[in-house]
């Protein structure tokens, strides 16, 4: 990987819409799906494919990206964490094009 | 001890930091005991395990739900299910709400970090089909309950304290102990702090950086998270 890998939002929006130029992008999103899900049978699938796919240690340590972002939402929407003044601008095209404006969470920096 | 008996490769670093974070339940924080604080994590579970309620409805309003005799106030409570299972759902009046009900401000902070660390945990482990790690004794240590006297209201709903870095990381400043057991499940579950921001480009364990950050990004929405 280098920084000159193209890369879209499509994983992020959800498991359909594509691998976004990220190397099992879809199937990464997939997991998270289902992590979220809390459906065992549907969960024990996705992660034969991921397994099959990808291999036992990235089946570990995509859980535990995932399973990381329990706490840091839990601690952002629990405390009223606002977006970094510097990144509001700069991030404003992206939040567009996933979809989060709409969130109750939304809350901004005051600048 | 390991956290996890398992045959999947859970690397070393990962599973200590489970193991000393549960630890840290156990010990007496800044304004909850750690009777109070295992009980945290044990309502975290209940929350998950339980049927779900709409976000609106407290647990502490159903008959029979929660014990008369619970080690934690219902305002607690109630924040604990609120937290667990409808993050995205939470507003400014909520959170004055609990506060009203005779939480200690910085307790509330600790409250959240304790929550949020178990539901990292505990959904490590379900994802895994593992066993939950193992809830030491408590310490039976009475916290302090001292405020702390440079934690001000300014960013958050919560007191902060100024330190360096992004504001979800200043969220829990005002109780450092708080603020180390998320910084240690964060440099093992994510990156490390100085990566954080200064390096967006090397592999992260066996994931590749863009891998990490789609993970990161697809689980921050399905929980409905604009940060």
């Amino acid at each position: 990987m280098n920084q000159d890998t193209q890369v879209s939002f499509e994983a992020v929006d959800g498991s359909e819409a594509g691998d976004g130029g990220v190397e099992h992008g879809a199937l990464l999103s997939r997991l998270c799906e289902a992590i979220f899900s809390g459906d065992a049978d549907h969960l024990a699938s996705v992660r034969d494919d991921v397994l099959e796919v990808a291999g036992a240690d990235v089946l570990v340590d995509a859980v535990a990206v995932s399973a990381n972002f329990y706490m840091m939402t839990r601690i952002a929407d629990g405390t009223g964490t606002p977006l970094d003044a510097g990144s509001i601008e700069p991030s404003a095209e992206i939040r567009e094009l996933v979809g989060v404006n709409n969130f109750t969470s939304r809350r901004e920096a005051h600048l | 001890m390991a956290a996890y008996a398992t045959e999947l490769p859970i690397r070393p670093d990962l599973d200590a930091s489970h193991a000393e974070v549960a630890r840290r339940w156990a010990t007496s924080g800044a304004w909850w005991s750690g009777a109070e604080r295992l009980a945290m994590v044990e309502e975290v579970r209940r929350a998950r395990d339980g049927d779900q309620l709409a976000p609106w409805v407290s647990p502490s309003q159903i008959d029979g739900l929660i014990a008369e005799d619970h080690v934690l106030p219902s305002a607690a409570v109630d924040a604990i299910w609120r937290l667990t299972n409808h993050p995205g759902t939470l507003t400014a009046e909520w959170h004055a709400s609990i506060l009203s009900q005779g939480v200690n401000p910085e307790a509330y902070v600790e409250l959240v970090g304790v929550v949020s660390q178990a539901n990292a945990v505990d959904r490590f482990a379900d994802a895994l089909n593992l066993t939950r790690v193992d809830l030491p004794e408590p310490s039976f240590d009475e916290p302090p309950q001292l405020t702390n006297d440079s934690a001000t209201v300014t960013s958050h709903w919560v007191p902060t304290v100024p330190i360096k870095g992004p504001n979800v990381v200043k969220a829990l400043s005002a109780v450092p102990f708080e603020g180390d057991s998320m910084n240690l499940l964060l440099e093992a579950q994510y990156v490390k702090m100085g990566s954080l921001l200064g390096d967006l480009v090397s592999d992260q364990n066996s994931l590749t950086r863009m891998q990490v950050e789609v993970l990161a990004a697809r689980t921050s929405k399905l929980n409905e998270c604009f940060y």
